[in-house]
């Protein structure tokens, strides 16, 4: 019922929107720190991937992972852009919402499903 | 992208006008900034902001670099005191004027409220989306 | 969510009132339209024709699933363009989830009120 690859598709992105959120939380705590790269979490890719080869174990071990940002620093080192953290929030938030929607929507239908009166 | 393009273009547009207020910080900043006058004087920094894909592909807009607006030579101010003084005790001074960056730090200001005034409404109107057929 | 067991159990036996079933108009309901037949045949042509039209129901559901589960996966891995239509998918596959459940669950009710009465 629940290991279909929709299912764990949307628990891993969901895990992956949530470690996007930590990242996002701990560049801005860091907006001063000479030396800071920002911190970009990366998943969509990999699962992507995986939910093409059909292949549900795979799905659930495509993980996400963290990496420092390249862009150019300011003279202090730091890389950190609070306009860009700004956006990649509200858009983390937002994509997790509607993960959110997915999963109760099936949870739902379920239930209708098994309903006998 | 964002999950809602809408948002992620106002956060280029959001940037551009950060990156603008930031050369205008730097204007006033060094509008007293006397240098020899064998040297150039200080020049006013402009942002130059280019559409990116214009009409066909994602949107926004991108710093595409910084220009040079005012002159090299500045004013020549009479100051045989200043320690930067040459021979005729002149030194060069920045040709920034006050008022044109203070309005374009308004203009700045305006700017970047305008785009996280879309970043707002976009996501009301995802959530008005998410809201569909709820309320059963 | 097999139905199998409405026309594997009984539904013979009942044809006799399920005429009336099929004089009621069907056409305004998506899944189930087209199933009943122009007047009252016969009982056991009825009864299929009741029960094909649930199997359509269920195909109908089925499908409207398919289409929001492949919408849910591409909110997931980050490739929906518009969330409105994912939306859109995922309450029409509940819709035609409660309808095909309501129409289940009342002729099994009807089926175990016959045999009750034929006990």
């Amino acid at each position: 019922m629940f290991g279909d690859v929709t299912s764990v598709a949307l628990r891993v992105a969901m895990s992956g929107l949530a470690a996007r959120q930590r990242a996002t939380a701990d560049n801005v705590a860091n907006i001063a720190t000479p030396g800071f790269l920002a911190g970009r979490v990366q998943f969509e890719d990999s699962l992507r991937d995986a939910v093409r080869s059909g292949d549900v174990g795979r799905i659930a071990s495509s993980g996400s992972t963290t990496s420092r940002s390249l862009e150019p620093t300011r003279e202090d080192g730091n890389n950190v852009n609070l306009d860009t953290e700004s956006i990649s929030g509200t858009d983390t938030v937002l994509r997790y919402q509607l993960l959110t929607q997915a999963v109760t929507d099936r949870m739902s239908l379920l239930r209708t499903a098994m309903r006998t009166s | 992208m964002t999950i809602f393009s809408a948002i992620g273009i106002a956060g280029t547009g959001a940037t551009v006008h950060r990156k603008w207020l930031d050369a205008i910080s730097d204007n006033i900043a060094n509008i007293n900034t006397a240098r020899p006058s064998s040297e150039a004087a200080y020049q006013e920094k402009r942002v130059i902001a280019e559409a990116v894909d214009y009409g066909s592909g994602t949107g926004g807009v991108r710093v595409a670099g910084t220009a040079l607006a005012s002159s090299a030579e500045g004013r020549m101010v009479y100051e045989p005191d200043n320690a930067l003084a040459d021979a005729e005790g002149y030194v060069r001074y920045p040709d920034v004027d006050l008022g044109s960056q203070m309005s374009q730090m308004i203009m700045a200001q305006r700017g970047y409220q305008a785009n996280l005034a879309v970043v707002d409404r976009a996501r009301e109107t995802y959530m008005a989306a998410l809201r569909i057929g709820g309320g059963a | 969510m097999s139905v199998m067991g409405i026309e594997a159990v009984g539904a013979r036996p009942v044809a006799a009132t399920l005429p009336s079933l099929a004089s009621l108009p069907t056409g305004a309901v998506g899944p189930l339209a087209g199933g009943a037949p122009a007047g009252p045949a016969s009982g056991e042509d009825v009864a299929s024709a009741f029960g094909a039209a649930l199997t359509r129901g269920i195909a109908s559901v089925e499908a409207a699933e398919k289409k929001a589960d492949g919408l849910a996966v591409q909110a997931a891995t980050g490739t929906l363009t518009d969330v409105h239509d994912y939306v859109i998918a995922a309450n029409q596959a509940k819709l035609a989830t409660e309808l095909t459940v309501a129409v289940r669950n009342k002729a099994v009710e009807a089926f175990s009120e016959i045999m009750r009465l034929q006990a």
